[in-house]
């Protein structure tokens, strides 16, 4: 049986995700590694890096599609379409019957209506720190905890203290105050969470929210983010064993599509010079 | 000698620098009135022989004076027309003209006498409803403003005089038609970039060269090999202004051309014509109070009607979006507006509830009159083409 | 051995109260009304469509005054949210989304009042009255409540004209035919809702009834001049609901307590008491709309001794005999009784030679450098909060400017808090405060500068 491949990049603004699958849509490789402001010209390095756990050369590929921030200039992609249609398909063949998907990334949140896997809709939070990764990052600097901990830490709680959700500033100092003032770390943790929970809450009600609904991005690996949306949203939660994944997943499912597409009708796939070059993301 | 540039590369040039020409006139002798917004009844200018001009902000050029008169949280467009107000980018005009457009308009007209200090200044309290009384209001508040002109100039604005200029201005109109005409094909011969360059362009000029630009515009176009390429889909624009390209260029860089809008540079001068009355006041009150479709007047079928539904009411406020939609063949609409435009603001969820109605797919933006800001609406825009594609 | 708790800076009035309960009686009645049949009107506060409605035996509701009952009572959150899922931007007036939220609830409960609504709620309206006068927000608000409700939605003009343009020649005649047509179209719009006449005798009654609680707040101001300040803007907040609200409905028993409220007050001055309960270290005014959301921050500042003596919203307008003798028609009579020229206004409030001079200023410039300012004057204030709002730009748009203003021409500092009406995230109290020590040393520098300067304080 012949075999062919496709490959899903989406270059974050903070991590760089690889998916290369075939056309069984199994994943043969994946791959996060952090973008940062030295490492994300070098996403051709983290494309050869799948290619190798593959065990696949770049012309194996039948069709790289690019997704993410800097998705304009991927010298070896055939073509770019958005995180916000990637996301939408990559979820969905986790979850067919996802209607509300929400994405927490390190620099903003989404919210994506989906029906039958097509994106129907979407909202986006990107001016601002609050309500995505950085905001946890942010506070948890403040209070010299890791980030990965924070999800355990607010299980314990008892009774979350208030923490604003409009602004980062204002959070960090109202976190301060609360600990000054004798409230536990934990009940301080909680009221973290439901803040990022009630602002992404109020966000993607603007699209109504009907199961199923489900969670992707760095954020989802935080059990307490999990919990305090559930709350905020009142209703179940599901989160995909690797959050990260439907990006770079969704990129390769459409990829998969338009070469298909192209085979059924015949046409040749248009695909890019496929140049395992830096990526030069907007300048 | 160069030959002065013409047609498109001519509105450009006034695009980059709009304020040449009027400084040029007001050398000749000539009076330059500034006005702000659409509502500023410019024939009576032209009748006494000044030039409108229209203040419009630079969303390029940081605010950094207007925020010790104007607080952050209001309309970043009239915080930038104050902040080059104050820096004096507006000194060569002899007067300025302003109306109740909106809470932030009004008091701007306030500040501004208070800082900038342009010679002559007057405000027309337009009324906000289409009510019979209203439309009198209106033709009173005129009679005011054209002897506050007459005292201004030591002219009398005769009903000729004034005529002439509704004849020229409404030629204007006429013309600008025309070139919106040509935005119906397919792929449109001019672009949403270039438009906006060519109203801002007739918005900085006394009205009879701005008929001509428009003209010369015209010829170019319809011959032009060069005009916007093929795209898979056709946008209208509906919202509040937009006097900077950016935007335009943020859209047009992506899969889409935008062949209409509903914007005040852009369409909404121009697609209703001025009656001509026997008292010329009727014919432009009646206009300048009943025709503009800006948000900032409240719109009823008949606001004597005691019954009332919604959806009915979306068709009398908006059904003119759908013959633009029809006309221009657009696939899908692009709505925007300033953040802090209560105005706009208001409207957006009516407008997409009569967009869905009528089955044309819609996305809202709001943006902070600020170019750094546009890159996200790119991830936006691009994911709403995908979803219409 | 017991704490004793610590006594409350603010010293409130008793006939504050009273005139608050009224308020909370506003509400009553409301879901029964609508039951039978009585026709509610969802109206905008102005000082035209009040006593209109009610001659016309239409129930009134202010979802203003219910948005900003919310925000006080900590509730007003669940309605903003739901503005915000309704797609409305976050920047509108809070006042508004509140009630956008209020109404979309109401629908999904099929027109029923919320349940969990403070105060009893607001039933469904029959009739939207909204105002194209003071801002935007208050017609376009309205308007887009079609979402909602298939109301019909007057918009009750009124003139808003600039100060040069208030004073050309026939102006002001033009204005009062304007105000008085609109308004006779208005009751012509009623009288066929409602299938049923206007009682022109009643508005007249009405019309008479709100002059005297006006005239009483105007006497409570007068008397708070003096030092210290008996009455805190706390309490002038608290109690103005009652005539706003509750004036044109009852007009009787809202003048009898702004009188009662006249009385506490004249026995303070006789008595040197103060609206707080320390001394009274500073005298302030406060400009821009209360945070209704927070009232009690007044409080942590009355524990500095800062005395709110003066505010600039809600003022009363100047009790004025207007002769109407000349006027039969019942409906010209309602507006010559409270539409005022600009000429007469600034005679009466500043004496024929300022106002002399700041016509002067307005026909040559436009504007006036000194028109405003006089309450800053009167009170002799040694320090201005100008509260800046998020959501309202039409009380925001022009405090800047006064800042500057209060300096050039009073020398009197003023100082920013940014907050929002309803609103309670946008408002940092913590930071305002912090900001309270550095301006207590601003306002004792102005008070030197100010009596190098000769001024009276």
């Amino acid at each position: 049986m012949v075999r062919i491949y496709f490959a899903g990049i989406d270059l974050g603004s903070t991590m760089t995700k690889i998916v290369i699958i075939d056309n069984d849509e199994q994943i043969l490789a994946y791959l996060v590694h952090h973008t940062g402001a030295e490492h994300r010209h070098l996403a051709n390095r983290v494309m050869e890096e799948g290619l190798e756990k593959a065990s696949l050369s770049i012309d194996d590929i039948s069709f790289v599609m690019a997704t993410g921030y800097g998705r304009i200039n991927v010298p070896f992609s055939d073509h770019q379409v958005t995180e916000l249609s990637c996301h939408a398909r990559g979820i969905a063949s986790f979850f067919p019957n996802v209607h509300l998907a929400i994405d927490i990334g390190g620099q903003d949140a989404k919210g994506l209506k989906i029906r039958e896997g097509k994106l129907l809709d979407f909202v986006m939070s990107d001016k601002c720190a609050a309500g995505t990764g950085r905001f946890l990052e942010v506070i948890a600097a403040t209070l010299g905890l890791e980030v990965e901990d924070l999800g355990d830490i607010s299980l314990r709680s008892t009774q979350k203290a208030s923490v604003s959700s409009i602004c980062t500033v204002f959070a960090q100092q109202e976190v301060v105050n609360h600990l000054s003032g004798g409230i536990p770390l934990e009940d301080v943790v909680a009221g973290l969470h439901d803040a990022i929970a009630g602002r992404t809450a109020r966000m993607v009600r603007r699209l109504k929210v009907e199961p199923d609904v489900v969670f992707t991005g760095g954020v989802a690996k935080n059990i307490g983010v999990v919990r305090a949306l559930e709350e905020n949203l009142g209703c179940p939660v599901l989160v995909p064993e690797e959050p990260l994944l439907s990006g770079a997943l969704g990129a390769a499912l459409l990829g998969k599509e338009l070469t298909l597409k192209a085979l059924a009708a015949g046409e040749t796939i248009q695909t890019g010079k496929r140049r395992l070059d830096k990526a030069t993301f907007f300048e | 000698m160069a030959e002065p540039s013409k047609g498109l590369l001519r509105a450009q040039e006034i695009y980059q620098d709009r304020s040449h020409r009027a400084i040029e006139l007001r050398e000749q002798g000539k009076k330059i009135m500034g006005y702000l917004c659409i509502y500023p009844v410019l024939e009576m200018m032209t009748a006494l022989d000044i030039v409108p001009y229209r203040i419009l902000g630079d969303m390029r050029e940081p605010i950094t004076r207007a925020d010790s008169y104007m607080p952050a949280v209001n309309c970043p467009f009239l915080r930038s027309c104050l902040d080059l107000g104050l820096k004096g980018k507006y000194s060569f005009l002899d007067g300025i003209v302003t109306t109740h457009i909106c809470d932030v308009g009004s008091s701007l007209s306030g500040i501004w006498n208070y800082t900038v200090r342009t010679p002559f200044s007057h405000h027309i309290d337009t009324p906000h409803t289409l009510h019979e009384t209203s439309l009198q209001q209106e033709k009173g508040l005129l009679q005011d403003y054209r002897k506050a002109l007459e005292n201004f100039t030591g002219q009398k604005m005769t009903t000729e005089k004034l005529k002439e200029a509704i004849r020229v201005h409404n030629e204007q109109r006429v013309l600008v038609r025309g070139l919106y005409e040509l935005k119906k094909q397919d792929p449109p011969l001019i672009s949403g970039v270039e438009t906006i360059q060519v109203i801002k362009a007739i918005q900085s000029l006394p009205v009879d060269e701005g008929n001509e630009l428009i003209r010369e515009v015209i010829s170019e176009v319809k011959e032009r090999s060069d005009g916007p390429p093929h795209k898979s889909a056709r946008l209208l624009v509906w919202g509040s202004i937009l006097d900077d390209t950016a935007f335009m260029e943020m859209i047009e860089g992506l899969d889409a051309n935008v062949v209409m809008d509903d914007t005040c540079v852009g369409s909404r001068a121009y697609f209703d014509d001025v009656e001509l009355t026997d008292d010329p006041l009727d014919g432009l009150s009646r206009h300048y109070l009943m025709d503009i479709k800006c948000p900032r007047t409240f719109r009823t079928r008949d606001y004597n009607d005691v019954r009332k539904d919604y959806m009915t009411d979306l068709g009398v406020r908006f059904s003119y979006l759908r013959d633009y939609a029809r006309d221009w063949k657009a696939d899908g609409v692009i709505l925007e507006s300033v953040r802090y435009c209560d105005t706009h603001g208001y409207d957006v969820p009516s407008v997409r509830d009569y967009l869905d109605s009528i089955g044309i797919p819609s996305i809202y933006l709001e943006h902070d009159y600020t170019e750094g800001a546009l890159a996200p609406f790119r991830t936006r825009v691009q994911g709403f083409l995908e979803i219409i594609g | 051995m017991t704490t004793e708790a610590k006594p409350r800076a603010l010293n409130r009035l008793k006939s504050m109260y009273a005139l608050r309960a009224e308020v909370d009686k506003m509400y009553e009645g409301g879901a029964e009304a609508s039951e039978e049949g009585k026709p509610v009107a969802w109206v905008m506060l102005e000082g035209w469509s009040n006593a209109i409605l009610n001659a016309m035996g239409v129930k009134t509701v202010f979802p203003e005054n219910y948005s900003s009952l919310c925000a006080a009572q900590g509730v007003a959150t669940p309605f903003l949210d739901r503005s915000e899922a309704e797609g409305y931007p976050t920047h509108l007036c809070g006042y508004a989304r509140t009630c956008i939220g209020y109404s979309s609830r109401m629908v999904e409960l099929d027109g029923d009042i919320p349940p969990e609504a403070p105060a009893g709620g607001m039933p469904k309206p029959t009739l939207l009255v909204a105002s194209g006068e003071v801002c935007d927000a208050r017609f376009k608000w309205f308007q887009s409540l079609g979402r909602f409700f298939d109301a019909p939605v007057w918009t009750l003009e009124s003139p808003s004209p600039g100060l040069r343009e208030r004073l050309t020649e026939g102006a002001h005649e033009r204005n009062v035919h304007f105000l008085i047509n609109e308004l006779k179209a208005f009751v012509a719009f009623l009288e066929k809702l409602l299938g049923k006449k206007m009682d022109w005798d009643a508005l007249e009654y009405t019309g008479g009834g709100t002059n005297e609680i006006n005239r009483w707040r105007w006497e409570i101001n007068e008397l708070r001049k003096a030092h210290p300040g008996p009455m805190n803007t706390r309490d002038f907040w608290s109690a103005v609901t009652a005539a706003l609200f509750r004036g044109a409905a009852n007009p009787d028993v809202i003048a009898e307590g702004f009188h009662k409220m006249y009385d506490e007050v004249q026995e303070r001055v006789d008595n040197g008491i103060a609206g707080i309960s320390l001394p009274e270290k500073y005298r302030l005014s406060f400009e821009g709309l209360p945070p209704w959301h927070s009232l009690g921050f007044l409080e942590q500042l009355a524990e500095r001794g800062w005395n709110f003596v003066i505010e600039s919203a809600y003022r009363p307008p100047r009790p004025v005999t207007v002769d109407l003798s000349k006027y039969s028609d019942p409906m010209e009579r309602y507006v010559r009784r409270r539409y005022r020229s600009l000429e007469n206004s600034l005679e009466e409030d500043y004496g024929s030679e300022e106002a002399g001079m700041i016509i002067d200023e307005i026909l040559c410039d436009g504007t006036s450098r000194r028109m405003g300012l006089k309450h800053i004057r009167d009170y002799q204030v040694d320090g201005v909060v100008l509260h800046v709002l998020l959501t309202c730009r039409s009380t925001s748009a022009g405090l800047n400017l006064l800042q500057h203003r209060l300096l050039d021409i009073l020398k009197v500092p003023s100082l920013v808090i940014e907050g929002d009406i309803i609103d309670v995230s946008a408002f940092n109290p913590t930071e305002a405060l912090r900001n309270a020590e550095a301006f207590e040393e601003t306002m004792e520098h102005y008070r030197k500068v100010r009596k190098e300067l000769g001024m009276p304080w």
